[in-house]
This record gives structure tokens, sequence and C-alpha cells, in this order.
């Protein structure tokens, strides 16, 4: 019971077949590591988070202890403890007495982990059933308890609703409440909230910890995210190809990481958290904070870093990870490679900036069930300079997606006017429809799943009639290299490609229209923290080589602050603010910023102004609760 | 769910009058003249004067607008007169009644037998995905699935009624007698539900909330009965109310051959013998139940999903 959860030199291997019964002793011929020698350990009360990029084993190694590992996989050596019984060794009854009864799991996608056909209140009577003999009565009663707990303020609501009424965050709070209803000593989550907004992230984190502390639950928490996690965490195991890379308290890893790995991770990070210090050696304790943005922008009167930074050019920055004011003392030096945005052409002092793209009170509806739904966007005027990086921001539901739809022209509104004014002569295309392309969120939807990569590539240029066959093939392959792939890979499906080279490639097929203009629909939400950071900086040197307009729309507050120079803060179809980046970040004016702006700070427990802003209130409050508690 | 409602009776009502109008047409384009026919068979006798044929044409309305006459048609037929038969001068609906009892007997016991079957070699199948019994399940109802019912009939008459003369070989009397018919109607919608209820349960097997399931601490046994069968069976509800519409009229090959006096028999006795007002009543009939069974399994789909039932609430 003392100890915990012990994982010593763990091997997972995939067998080379596809997943077939018929695999005669275990390991077919080509046995590929999944896993290599892993090790970790995760004592009562302790909160460890596991980080790593995708594919690094990170949710195999969760799996595993859960007993539930894929069919095509297989455990060769090692062995999992919990609390002394052997996980390897036991046999399903056992096992099932302790998936959900002596450890709890969260999951990276909580709505498609509940059974669509069940209320989340007949979910929670099954564990609590097997695990701790309630029915009935007591069965409900307990629900609700656990409901309460996991911040809702209708817990009776919400065990009769079915899983498709809950939204992201309350179906992972609602999922919390389900792992913890067979009072586990641990509870494993696999990046609970990477498809969630910070916000949400913020309050999912709280009520972990709030657990923890409640209950002396173990924590392993599993996320590529290190900034976000770093508040919380007592020890971090960094993960990557199948190993520990590195382990220890996490004010260790954090301040001095030893591998290359580690570093990169939190290069990425600072990216999402960031608080870059003056190059000068500040006076100790003083240290000038300036945000990331002026930086990278040209420097302006008032900024300690004087004189623009060559493209591209290795710059030696100072970096404070996010959230670690009481642990990083010293600031953590990393060397950060940084892309330079040339600036929209007001801020250069060239002629009058032209402007692309208009809005002009822009209106769109969409009717549902007939009956009087809010318009996805109202009265929105909105212009995208020539050069310019424009943020767009919003929760989900705020119309940013309708925004990017009527931008490039699937869309047409019900009242008001878009006007695109493309700069005359320098685009080869002449073509209207081209001019505006559409980056998506989602990269294993954006291509066809049978075609080639060079077929789906090339199906926009055989349209136009004076290309041939060789120059389709010459500027497919100019293009691919410009997002620095490898030609090779375009022989290869979709199934084949990482994430990130996918996104990569649906940059590369909007770019070989020509387009004036890119945007970006949550272009690296499904991306992990590096791969995101290397695909934001390849956006900036398009940006600034091509002079590639972009329109950014995200709910990320620091991919939108890293990035662009404006930011447009859309709330319920309505833009409540449109401000310069650096403005926006010193001082939001709209309520709904204001908070957006709060859950972005780095300090996940410093204050956030309350206020119901398109949140649960009771959890907000909750939070807010837990922390004015001793 | 009012909305839905109202939203699916209203398409309902609208197929149900186009597929009249098209049956009421049926005399106008037909070859031959209804208007002897149906002297004939009010009159003994051959011989028909063209004075006979003005003045009938004149009773029967015939000079009035189309849809005039549609509407004293269908005015008619709603009030449960479907007209006289002509070879047997009786009224329709005395004879299509009957016959939908009988045919709405076969089709309710093909369906549930194919049910029945189906849920069992389907889910066997989906649990053993990929071994023997799956394999030889997928072929076995691949193969049925493409024999015939003229064919399969007179083997299962020459084999069970001829030479081992232990069932009755047609009619429709006593339970023995519809063994053989519900064998044969019943073949074809068991393969096809049998691969239905395959997949579905495949889905199910696979869906991500199973192995959410089993980290609850609940046996594979567990998860299986109250996560994957029922959500693998959902496609199986539409899947039976669309053969039930299908089956209605789709009999009529095995009720020939077995003689049995339904539905589909009827149909085809009208339309050998030119006998509209009986075509016409089956048809009607047979269309009417067929759009009113597809929308009651999509209320059924609706109240089984309640992703569906609360989209239209």
């Amino acid at each position: 019971m003392s100890e915990g959860l012990i994982i010593e030199d763990l091997h997972l291997a995939l067998s080379g077949k596809a997943p077939s019964r018929k695999v005669r002793s275990g390991e077919g011929p080509i046995a590929r590591p999944v896993l290599s020698g892993v090790g970790l350990s995760v004592a009562p009360g302790e909160f460890v988070a596991l980080v790593g990029a995708s594919g690094s084993g990170k949710t195999m190694t969760a799996l595993s202890v859960l007993g539930l590992l894929p069919p095509q996989i297989h455990v060769q050596s090692g062995s999992i403890r919990l609390g002394g019984t052997d996980l390897l060794q036991s046999d399903d009854r056992e096992l099932n007495r302790i998936r959900g009864g002596r450890m709890g799991m969260l999951y990276q996608q909580p709505k498609r982990m509940f059974n669509p056909r069940m209320t989340i209140g007949s979910h929670l009577a099954e564990p609590l059933k097997l695990h701790r003999g309630l029915r009935g009565r007591q069965a409900r009663q307990q629900a609700l308890e656990l409901l309460a707990d996991a911040g809702f303020d209708d817990p009776a609501r919400c065990a009769r609703a079915y899983p498709h009424q809950l939204s992201g965050g309350m179906a992972q709070r609602a999922m919390l409440a389900l792992a913890m209803a067979g009072q586990p000593e641990l509870l494993l989550a696999d990046e609970p909230t990477s498809a969630l907004d910070k916000v949400l992230e913020r309050q999912i984190l709280a009520l972990i910890d709030n657990q923890r502390r409640q209950h002396g639950l173990g924590v392993l928490y599993i996320t590529h995210d290190l900034a976000t996690v770093s508040a919380f965490a007592d020890r971090v195991v960094v993960m990557d190809g199948g190993r520990v890379q590195e382990s220890g308290p996490a004010r260790t890893v954090l301040d001095t990481p030893r591998t290359a790995f580690t570093k990169d991770l939190l290069a990425a990070s600072a990216l999402t958290a960031a608080q870059v210090t003056s190059a000068q050696a500040p006076a100790a304790g003083t240290a000038v904070r300036i945000p990331v943005q002026p930086l990278l922008r040209t420097p302006t009167a008032g900024t300690p870093l004087a004189g623009t930074p060559a493209a591209g050019m290795p710059l030696r920055i100072p970096v404070r990870v996010a959230g670690h004011t009481p642990v990083a003392r010293t600031p953590l030096r990393t060397t950060v490679r940084i892309p330079v945005r040339r600036p929209p052409a007001s801020e250069a002092g060239a002629p009058a900036p032209s402007t692309i793209l208009a809005l002009d009170d822009v209106t769109k509806r969409f009717r549902s069930n007939g009956r009087g739904a809010r318009p996805a966007l109202e009265g929105v005027s909105l212009s995208l300079r020539e050069g310019e990086i424009l943020g767009v921001l919003g929760q989900s539901g705020s119309g940013k997606s309708t925004l990017a739809r009527l931008l490039v022209g699937v869309e047409t509104p019900d009242r008001g006017s878009i006007t695109r004014t493309l700069p005359a002569g320098e685009r080869s295309t002449g073509d209207d429809g081209t001019a505006v392309q559409l980056v998506f969120q989602e990269p294993h939807d954006a291509f066809d799943p049978r075609m080639t990569l060079r077929a789906s590539l090339e199906a926009p240029l055989l349209r136009r009639r004076n290309c041939t066959a060789d120059e389709r093939r010459e500027r497919i392959h100019t293009a691919v290299r410009d997002v620095e792939l490898d030609p090779d890979l375009l022989d290869r499906y979709p199934g084949q490609c990482s994430g990130g080279q996918l996104q990569r490639l649906t940059i590369a097929r909007a770019l070989l229209l020509d387009p004036a203009v890119l945007i970006c629909d949550e272009a690296t939400s499904a991306l992990d923290a590096v791969t995101q950071r290397k695909v934001l900086d390849l956006l900036l040197r398009l940006h600034s080589d091509r002079r590639l307009s972009l329109i950014l729309i995200s709910h990320d507050m620091n991919v939108i602050r890293y990035m662009s120079h404006r930011v447009a803060v859309l709330y319920q179809g309505a833009l409540v603010e449109l401000a310069r980046t650096t403005d926006f970040f010193a001082n939001p004016s709209h309520g709904h910023s204001k908070q957006l702006v709060a859950a972005a700070r780095p300090d996940p427990r410093a204050a956030a102004p309350s206020g119901d802003y398109g949140l649960d209130a009771a959890a907000v409050g909750l939070v807010l609760g837990a922390r004015t508690s001793p | 769910m009012m909305l839905f409602l109202a939203r699916r009776t209203a398409a309902l009502v609208v197929a149900v009058l186009l597929a009249s109008f098209v049956v009421f047409l049926i005399p106008y384009v037909t070859p031959g003249d209804p208007m002897r026919k149906i002297i004939r068979s009010r009159v003994a006798g051959d011989a028909i004067d063209g004075s006979a044929v003005e003045a009938l044409s004149l009773q029967l309305g015939l000079q009035d607008p189309l849809w005039t006459q549609y509407l004293r048609w269908l005015g008619r037929f709603a009030s449960g007169d479907m007209g006289l038969s002509y070879t047997s001068r009786t009224p329709v609906v005395d004879q299509v009644l009957p016959a939908l009892w009988v045919t709405l007997s076969l089709v309710v016991l093909t369906l549930a037998v194919a049910a029945l079957i189906s849920v069992v070699l389907g889910i066997t199948a989906a649990l053993n995905e990929g071994r023997a019994a799956d394999k030889a399940i997928t072929a076995v109802s691949q193969a049925f699935i493409a024999m015939p019912e003229y064919w399969l009939a007179p083997m299962l008459v020459l084999v069970f009624a001829l030479e081992l003369s232990v069932l009755p070989s047609a009619g429709w009397e006593g339970p023995t007698s519809a063994v053989l018919p519900v064998a044969v109607l019943a073949l074809r919608p068991a393969s096809h539900f049998t691969s239905a209820v395959r997949e579905g349960m495949l889905d199910a097997l696979g869906a991500d909330h199973v192995v959410a399931a089993r980290g609850r601490g609940l046996s594979h046994f567990h998860t299986v009965r109250k996560h994957v069968i029922p959500n693998g069976l959902l496609p199986l509800t539409t899947l039976v109310a669309v053969w039930f519409a299908g089956l209605l009229g789709g009999s009529v090959i095995v009720e020939v051959i077995f003689a049995i006096p339904g539905m589909g028999r009827l149909l085809f006795d009208g339309v050998l013998n030119s006998d509209i007002p009986l075509a016409q009543g089956a048809v009607v009939v047979v269309v009417g139940l067929a759009v009113l069974l597809t929308t009651a399994a999509d209320l059924v789909h609706g109240l089984l999903n309640p992703q569906v039932r609360m989209r239209h609430a």
C-alpha cells in the first residue's frame, strides 16, 4: 500500500504483423520495440509528470499499467507493481478488481470514452457497484457526490445527461468523477487536457490536484506540454523513443536539463508560456521581464534588445520557465533560434498599408431546426493588411471557423460584404478563387486516405491548363522542400505520415496555388508542443520569405501571442476586441479578453478574474475556492 | 420530438399520395379499354354496344378533369371502397384484408427467424474475428445472399416435401405449412442481417469507450454484454424495418410457388388477369404499409439512439 506504483525495466514490442491472433509464438519475425527498459515510480500522494513528444511511448506505458495494451503489443520483460501487487502476473479476475478499483484513468478524448447510449449516471453506477458494492439509492447518492466533487453545480442534471450533451471540459470532469468512483490510490491521466483550451485545462488540473491532496492519490500525468504541469508536478519523467531520457524532481529537471531532448521540450514549452528576460544581465532579483513578442517584432524604442536580429540567427536568450516562480530561481538558459517576422508595412514605415481582405458588417446565420438560433457571426467588421499576421482568438463556438469559411468563400455572408483586394501583378494566378488558402486543424482529415500524397498535392494543379506534368512535378517538389520535407515522402499515403509531416504538406498544398493570404484554422492545435513550434516557425519563415499575409485562428493564447501582429477576439459570434498584440496582452479591454489573458498567464495559481464568460461558473468557483482554503 | 414526428408524418403522407396517384393512373396507361372490362364485369354476355360505353363513361364521370377523378377515387379509397374486382365481381376490400393478414404473419415470422439466427451468428462471428468460426459464418452468409428464391424454393420442396415427405409442399394451413416458405424467405434477410450484426459488433468492439469500460474494471464478458452488444445490434433495427417493407411486396414469388393466399399472390393474380381494381387495391395497401414501416423504423432508431432523439427533441 505504501509503495505506490513501481515500473521496472519494462520492455514492450510490436509484433511485425497486423493484428492477428495467428502470430505463432507471440513475437513475429520482426518485433519492433515500443518501450525499451522503462522504469518509473509514483508514490502515494505524489504528482509525477510523464513528458514526451507524440509517439514517445507515454500512452503505451499507461496502458501497460492498466493491462489493456492493444493485442499486437506484447510485454517482453519487466515488472509493474502497484502497492505490492505484481500487475503483470495477476490474472484477469484480479486485474478487474484493480482497474477502476485501485487505479483510475483519464483519457485524451473523454467524449469518446463514454458509451454514447448511456447516461453519465449509469456509467457511474458501474464502478460503484463493482468496486464498492453500492446499489440503488446509495449508488445514486454517491454518484451525485462524485459529480459535485468534480465541479458540477447541478450533479443531478449531469447524471441524467448523455455524453454528447456535455462539452469537452465537462466530459473530462465527468470522467474524473468516474475514475474516482472506485476510490483508487493511483490516477493515470493520459493527456486529459490537450484537447481543451487553457481555461479548462487549468480547471481540470486544479481538480486533479485537489483530489490528490484530499485522498492521497498518486497521479501519473502524461503530457507533451511541460509548462502546463510544471506548477503541479513533484517529479518529471521525460520519455523519448520508448526510453526514459531523464527523470528527477521537477525543479532539477527543469532547471538543469541534462539531455538535448529535454532542452528541446523546454524550448517548445517556452513558446507556450515563457517570459524572456533581457539579454543584458539583469540585476539580481530584478529581472526585467519582456514578453517574447517584442523580440520578434521590429524592436522599438524602449525595448532593451536593440537592433534587429538577423533572420534565423541563433540567439542566446535566458528563458524563465513559466509557473516556476518558486522553483526556477536562476533563469533557465536555452538557445532559441528566432525566426524574424517581417513587419507589416505600417510598422516598417513603408507607404500606407494596403488592405488585402476586408469584412464589412458581416453576419452569418445557420438555420438549425427552424428555431431562432443566434447567428454564428454577427456584425463583424475586420480588415487584414498586406503582409500582416492577424490572430483570431475565441473559444469553441465563438464563430472562428465560420469566419474562416467566409474568408475562403466556402460560405457567403447573409448580410454585409467581404472585399478582396489582391496585390496587382505580383501573383501569377489572376484567379480570385485560389488567392486565399486554408490550412485545416486536423491534418489526417485533410487528405484523401486512398490517394498518395503526390496525387493529393497534384489535384489542385490539374485544373490549370498551362502546366505540364514536369512543371507540376517541379512545383510540387519545390513546395515540399519549402516546408522542409523530403520529396520522397510524396509516394506515401497519409496514414504513413506523422501529424507534423501532414500539416506541413497541407501548408505545401496551399502554397502551390501561390496564395496571397493563408488562413490557418487551429492549424497546430492537434500537434504536440515540439512539432507545433516547428510548424509555427515554418509559417513565420514563409510569411517573411513570400510576403504572405496570415490569419491565425486559434484558442491558444500563446500561439497567438507568439505569431501575430494584431489580435481579434471573437466571443459568441461578435468581434469584441481588436488590438495590437502587445497592447492586447498588456491591457485587454473586454471582460472575456481579460479572462483569456488571465488564463494564459504563466502561473496557474495566480488569481484570475472571475466572471461567467462561457464557462462553468461552478468550476471557476471551485478552483477559486480551493485556492483560498488553507 | 413533436416537430420530428410532424415532419416525418408529412413526408409519409406525401409519399403515399404520390404512390396512390401513380396507381390511379394505371388504367389510363394500360393497353386495352378498361371501360369494356368494367361492362363485361357487370353484364353477362359479350355484346357491348357503343351507347352503353358512352352512358357508363358519363356515369363514372370520366369526362371530368383528371384531378377531379383522382380526388373522387382517393375519397372512395380512403373510406374503404376499393371497387369491385373484375374477375370475382366481389369488393376488393374483402379480398385484400384476409390476404394482408396472411402476408403479415408470413413476413413477421420470417423476420423473427432471420433476426434470431443473425444475432447468434453475427455475434459469434464478431467475437471470433479472423478465426475459423468467423470465416465459416461469413462465407455461408455470403453464399446465401446470392441464392435466388425461385431456385431455392423448388429445391426445398423437392427434398422435404417430395423425397422425405415431412412437410407440405404448398398451402397455408397449420404451422407445418409455414416452415418451407419461411425458410426460403428468411434466408436472404438472415444472411444480410448476419453480416450487418457482425459489422456492427466489430465497430462496437473497437469503440474507444470499450477500452474505458475495461479500464473501470468491468470484465470482458460484462463489457461485451452491456456496452458492445446493445450498440452493435442497433443497425439491425433499421435493417429489419427496411426488409419488412421489402418483403411485403417481395414475397410474391414465394407466395406463388407455395400457393399462399397472401398479398403477393393477390397482386400477381390481379396483374395476370388485368383485374385493375384488385391490383390497385393491393399495391396501395402494400405501398402504404411499407412507407409506414420505414417511418416507424426511423422513429425506433431515434428512440434507441439518444443522439438522434435529442437532436429532434
